[in-house]
């Protein structure tokens, strides 16, 4: 595991649930303090409203400057009971005129609250206590020295102290509530995370028990989540196909060596038996031509196994050039003339096909077809070869006629060292490497091989495809 | 003929030398590369054959000297190692062959002969001889003590190949491919049944048999000593 990338789910997603949820909260909140303060503002201001439109009627009844003492004995009366409730007028000399007890605000502010902002909520501040008030100009009914009707500046405020103290308590409540939200959505968010990767750590579990000795293991698919079920099976498709790497490896060598243990030990006796006790000159000769026969045959699947070996790695390159497919099945004719017409077969062929291939190998591998097809044809029948040319390719397909082979044995017979009847084994001819010869080189031609067999006509057809440009 | 090995692996250097001894060849023996170049510039050999991995100048470097030296004769590799580099680079390096082991004495008998008939004129002469058996190159016709013989051209083809090499053993694997141009191992027996067949029409109505069968080895046509 990096620590550096490998930042851990569990912990990324938990973070990510307490970052989303602390800011649905948040937002929530804020929303909810700022439609408890503006209802809060509307309601003051309309007791404002109230009063203002109170002091305006009363102030539509002063005709002279003398009517305003008498106008502040009623406001003061009319204003008793209200507690808070704090009323300033002023004259356009901005002189107090009247004023509540508390009503000490500063002539000049709301002066010009009273000009700019005429009718609007504004926050005062007096002493420690917060006001929220308006102001207004209104007209009285008395006349200035122009003649103008008389204009009172007059401010309204009401004590909000009280609001105040609900909103920090709604603020610190909320706080808290965010706080400890976020703290229990990270312990729930850590548990569900945990709880939902269960399946994956049940995977890694599982994938820790694969070794080279058990690659017959396979995640269990049961209860697994849809999201984790896909890459579960591509896990036990590679596991399969590793399987089946490693068994063909593993096959390969037990053939390899099975198949080198006869000889060697043939040779190895025959010659100590030779040895044992003073022989002829042509004993010797004859033991000696035996050992070289052997040895030949051991010497030609050597070749043929490093040959495989390579194709298996990719290291079979063919030197690609135009290849008449006709041409090359007659000269094979040619070659195989002899012991075809010696088993009283007939070969023929038909049609005509051209490919990019490398022509030694080729040859190589339709003449391993060609001599498996007459090893088991039935005597006196006919082994034909069909050419075919198609847009993707061309297709060379070899028929004999013989022993039908069962279908479970029909893809194996591609396989190194397979031979269909097991008792054929080390018979003179074959090292059982032809036809994975045939196979490889075909495979690195970009092709097909494949086998049909019915009714006693076996066929082999190998599909060549027209090389990349 | 002289025939100069270079090899450091003592079991095979030792049999080279004796089957080329007995084949008829002299040899000499350089068991590492210093040695073979040395041996290779200051005698005068026919024929070269050169390990790839030696002790001292690895065959490459052999190689290399013999040609800076304004020798031409043949050379030809021997080597473990089955990689298409190889091949290329020594023929770059002007080698002439090149086996693979393991290889069958037999066949690099008769791949030495090639390389050292190479320099010589092809007979003009239109007939092959053996004994009683006359090939006729022109007429592409064969007869044995007089009677006329049919065979096929493949089995012509075989016919002068024997008779142009009389005497030496020749692999299956050098009859493939120098009468059918066929170069891969074949499992089957299909050198043995044209061989058969050869045999059946040249020698099974006539005296004495002139093709024999090396087990292990080939096949030879020579005529027998015994006059």
């Amino acid at each position: 595991m990096h620590r550096l990338n490998g930042f851990s789910l569990t912990r990324r997603l938990t973070l990510m649930f307490v970052g989303m949820g602390t800011a649905v909260l948040l937002g929530l909140g804020w929303v909810v303090s700022n439609s408890v303060e503006k209802h809060f503002e509307a309601l003051d201001m309309e007791v404002l409203a109230g009063k203002m439109e109170l002091i305006a009627q009363a102030l539509q009844r002063v005709g002279a400057a003398s009517d305003l003492t008498q106008l502040s004995h009623q406001l003061a009366r009319s204003l008793i009971g209200h507690h808070g409730l704090e009323v300033l007028l002023l004259d356009a000399d901005k002189a107090v005129i009247f004023a509540t007890a508390n009503a000490s605000f500063d002539p000049a502010m709301v002066a010009a609250q009273a000009t700019q902002r005429p009718g609007q909520p504004a926050l005062w501040q007096l002493a420690d206590q917060t006001y929220r008030g308006m102001a207004q100009q209104i007209p009285t009914a008395a006349l200035d020295a122009k003649g103008h009707r008389a204009l009172v500046i007059v401010a309204a405020a009401i004590h909000i102290g009280h609001h105040q103290a609900y909103m920090r308590g709604f603020l610190q409540t909320l706080w808290l509530f965010v706080a400890g939200a976020a703290v229990l959505m990270a312990l729930l968010g850590w548990w569900s995370v945990r709880r939902a990767l269960q399946p994956l750590r049940a995977m890694r579990d599982q994938a820790q028990v694969v070794t080279a000795q058990q690659l017959n293991h396979r995640v269990s698919l049961q209860r697994m989540p849809v999201e984790l079920a896909e890459l579960a099976q591509s896990l036990n498709d590679m596991l399969a196909r590793l399987e089946e790497a490693f068994k063909r490896l593993s096959d390969f060598s037990s053939d390899i060596a099975h198949e080198l243990r006869t000889p060697v030990s043939n040779l190895m006796t025959q010659t100590q038996v030779a040895l044992s006790q003073p022989r002829a000159a042509d004993d010797y000769r004859q033991v000696l031509e035996s050992n070289a026969e052997e040895l030949e045959r051991m010497a030609r699947m050597i070749a043929d196994m490093l040959l495989l070996a390579k194709a298996d790695n990719g290291l079979v390159v063919p030197n690609r050039e135009p290849v008449d497919l006709a041409a090359e099945v007659q000269a094979l004719f040619d070659y195989y003339e002899a012991v075809a017409e010696e088993k009283g077969l007939h070969l023929r062929q038909s049609g005509s096909a051209s490919v990019q291939a490398d022509r030694l190998m080729l040859r190589r591998a339709v003449g391993n077809l060609l001599s498996n097809a007459i090893r088991h044809a039935t005597p006196g029948t006919v082994v034909q070869v069909w050419l075919t040319q198609s847009e993707s390719g061309a297709a060379l397909s070899v028929d004999n006629t013989g022993d039908t082979i069962a279908p479970e044995l029909l893809e194996r017979i591609f396989d190194r060292f397979f031979r269909v009847d097991p008792a054929r084994q080390r018979s003179s001819e074959g090292t059982g490497l032809g036809l994975a010869i045939t196979r490889s080189i075909v495979v690195a031609h970009g092709g097909q091989i494949a086998a049909t067999s019915h009714d006693g006509l076996t066929t082999l057809t190998m599909r060549l495809p027209h090389p990349a440009p | 003929m002289k025939i100069l090995i270079v090899e450091d692996e003592p079991k095979t250097g030792d049999y080279l030398k004796q089957g080329l001894t007995e084949a008829g060849f002299t040899v000499d023996l350089a068991r590492d590369g210093v040695d073979g170049l040395h041996l290779a510039l200051t005698e005068n050999h026919d024929l070269a054959i050169l390990d790839v991995m030696l002790p001292g100048i690895d065959g490459w470097g052999v190689l290399a000297g013999i040609r800076r030296a304004g020798k031409d004769m043949p050379v030809m590799f021997l080597t473990a190692r089955d990689a298409v580099d190889d091949r290329v680079k020594g023929l770059e390096l002007g080698a002439d062959d090149y086996l693979l082991k393991p290889f069958a004495f037999s066949e690099l008998l008769a791949r030495v002969r090639t390389l050292l008939r190479r320099g010589g004129k092809p007979s003009s002469d239109p007939f092959l001889h053996a004994a009683d058996l006359e090939l006729d190159l022109m007429r592409r016709r064969v007869s044995r003590a007089g009677q006329r013989i049919d065979l096929t051209a493949k089995e012509f083809a075989l016919l002068e190949l024997l008779l142009r090499r009389q005497g030496e053993v020749l692999p299956r694997s050098l009859i493939a491919s120098q009468v059918w141009d066929m170069n891969f191992d074949s499992d089957t027996n299909v050198i043995e049944v044209a061989m058969r067949r050869l045999r059946a029409k040249v020698d099974d109505a006539f005296e004495p048999k002139l093709i024999r069968t090396v087990r292990g080895m080939g096949y030879v046509l020579e005529t027998p000593c015994t006059a």
